[in-house]
């Protein structure tokens, strides 16, 4: 309360000394927020609106009363099946497995890089990396055909296959590792620890800020793949969210508020993860002007 | 190294090398399966006329698929397309990434809450992004109150979706309000790495804010620019969920038929792919052009303080 006084009796003409910047920068700063956040108090918002108040000129804002409707629509769908929930589960396993095998394949590779001597790691390695230009648009056909010839349509492998690490990961990991004291490692060996227990009990544990930061990037990025599971998952069972969402939009174009309520949920398990972890998904950007050292 | 045992410490060394190797197999195996495989396939069927539905024996005829391509225009319109979203993106996001991460250097308190206010559309999957905003490009959404009550043009249409060239802009807008939050975070690492002994000695000096930012921060920054621009580049050169969305829920094909959607149609819906592939081959070297670009130019003078 007393903080609220204290800004009401600021001059207007104070504040842009008191906060550093000059009018214009504040509010170039202040119609960012407005842009950024506004469309997602749309969303929240229109997910509890009776649909025809949605398109009401001007928007209200505030819903006069809390059409929770909407959520059953956006669930149960046009035919009342409620296979979005099937979806929803579908979009937690896949994100879950891509995300546990690029972090203990990524780790692993980028282990075996940073830290072993053998000939031919450099050439691996640059291999890897090359793989970051290729656009997943360039493979997709042929990986389409082979997932086809192996009868991997409609399934959790062809799924998740395509995705089990990226180079970046890799990339990540070789980084992480190469400051590993090597000190240590050869004390295990001294000690007679087999390769695979250092491992399992020396390299893995001592990764966590990066395996929390590829964790949530492999979630992230698999929780929002809409071009493959469009290919491979043709039955309705095998859907992905985005795919599910795509085809809500297209078939009910008119029902904004059960559209609001799908994108609304399909945003919730990201939203908790951003609360709870913030500071590791901001932590691929980290990476990267951390290289430069 | 002055190893007591040479003998033994050699077949210490073998092991070790074996277990790298053992270590690094399953990436090995892994990325030439589902990358090397491929695209060395779809280079071959490029060279085909193949299509998928199609027992016929796919005849090999070169170069075709690539000429008809570099013929069409409909493929034409589609490099058209992914360079004007590419470049209307990029250049705004790095524009405004590099104003507001300045500002919020700058500013005393606040800064942390902005960082995340701006940062969480990136939290959002791309087609939710895609569908929160065609509801706000509807004709009565919220986009066309917001320009009418700017511009005092009470109840006007601005069409965009059906005007060919406010679809695009409304396709940019949807990945500009995505990642914007993102870029202004790496821009602020970028500038965080600069030592604050320049700045101390820039003040010194007599110089003001946008001096300081103009002659130290931005050329200092350039690493960081470039990083920004390769990524944000790469990134945009393969949009596809928004323009998918869009056009499935109604909007015209043409002025958005980015490179990545004409694939996806060609390939999947035409079962023509042999001249999908030919497409993603363009596809990649028009990615590879530009990666290359961009190194040549970060490498000509480095910066180092």
């Amino acid at each position: 309360m007393k903080t609220m006084q204290h800004l009401t009796h600021l001059p207007w003409k104070e504040l842009p000394r008191r906060y550093g910047a000059g009018a214009l920068g504040l509010l170039i700063m202040g119609s960012l927020l407005v842009i950024t956040v506004l469309p997602l108090i749309f969303m929240v918002t229109a997910s509890i609106m009776p649909s025809g108040e949605i398109m009401r000129m001007p928007y209200p804002w505030i819903p006069s009363e809390l059409a929770f409707r909407n959520y059953y629509r956006a669930l149960a769908g046009h035919d009342e099946s409620f296979i979005f929930v099937r979806n929803i589960m579908n979009s937690l396993i896949v994100s879950s497995s891509v995300t546990v095998t690029t972090v203990i394949l990524g780790a692993l590779t980028g282990y075996s890089l940073a830290k072993f001597q053998y000939k031919g790691r450099i050439v691996i390695f640059m291999m890897i990396m090359a793989t970051m230009m290729i656009p997943f648009e360039t493979i997709m056909i042929p990986l389409y055909m082979v997932a086809t010839k192996l009868g991997m349509q409609n399934s959790y492998a062809g799924l998740i296959l395509p995705f089990m690490l990226n180079a970046f990961g890799v990339f990540m990991m070789r980084q992480y590792y190469s400051t590993f004291p090597g000190e240590f490692l050869d004390a295990a060996r001294v000690d007679g620890m087999g390769e695979i227990a250092i491992f399992g009990k020396i390299i893995l544990p001592n990764t966590g800020p990066a395996i929390a930061t590829l964790a949530i990037l492999a979630f992230r990025s698999q929780w929002d793949t809409l071009l493959w599971p469009l290919l491979i998952a043709q039955s309705h069972e095998m859907k992905t969210i985005p795919v599910y969402i795509v085809q809500f939009a297209a078939e009910r174009t008119a029902d904004y508020g059960a559209m609001m309520a799908v994108a609304t949920i399909a945003s919730v398990p990201m939203f908790v993860l951003f609360i709870t972890l913030s500071r590791y998904f901001t932590g691929g950007a980290a990476v990267f002007s951390a290289r430069k050292g | 190294m002055n190893r007591k045992y040479p003998k033994k410490a050699r077949t210490l060394q073998q092991s070790q090398d074996l277990w790298g190797r053992l270590f690094v197999l399953p990436a090995v195996l892994f990325f030439s399966i589902f990358n090397f495989y491929p695209i060395l396939n779809a280079l071959w069927t490029s060279l085909f006329n193949r299509r998928i539905l199609s027992f016929a024996k796919p005849d090999f005829i070169g170069l075709q698929n690539y000429i008809f391509l570099l013929q069409s225009g409909s493929f034409w319109n589609s490099v058209r397309a992914t360079l004007v979203f590419t470049a209307g993106t990029f250049l705004s996001l790095l524009a405004l990434s590099l104003l507001v991460a300045g500002l919020l250097s700058r500013i005393s308190r606040g800064s942390r809450f902005l960082q995340t206010a701006y940062y969480t559309p990136a939290v959002l999957s791309s087609v939710v992004a895609a569908t929160i905003w065609l509801l706000i490009f509807d004709p009565r959404g919220i986009a066309n109150q917001f320009i009418n009550t700017l511009m005092n043009t009470p109840g006007v249409d601005h069409r965009w979706f059906s005007h060919p060239v406010r679809v695009q802009i409304a396709t940019m807008v949807v990945y500009f309000w995505k990642y914007i939050g993102y870029f202004v975070i790496v821009v602020l690492a970028g500038m965080a790495s600069i030592p604050k002994t320049i700045y101390e000695a820039a003040t010194i000096d007599g110089a003001n804010g946008w001096q300081q930012y103009w002659r130290i921060t931005f050329p200092l920054l350039k690493p960081t620019v470039v990083l920004v621009s390769i990524m944000s580049m790469l990134q945009c050169l393969k949009t596809f969920s928004t323009q998918y969305l869009f056009t499935q829920s109604g909007a015209p094909l043409a002025p958005i038929n980015v490179i990545t959607l004409n694939i996806y149609n060609t390939g999947i819906r035409d079962h023509r792919i042999g001249r999908a592939s030919a497409m993603s081959i363009i596809l990649l070297i028009i990615m590879m052009v530009f990666t290359y670009i961009q190194f040549k130019t970060s490498k000509t003078d480095e910066v180092s303080y």
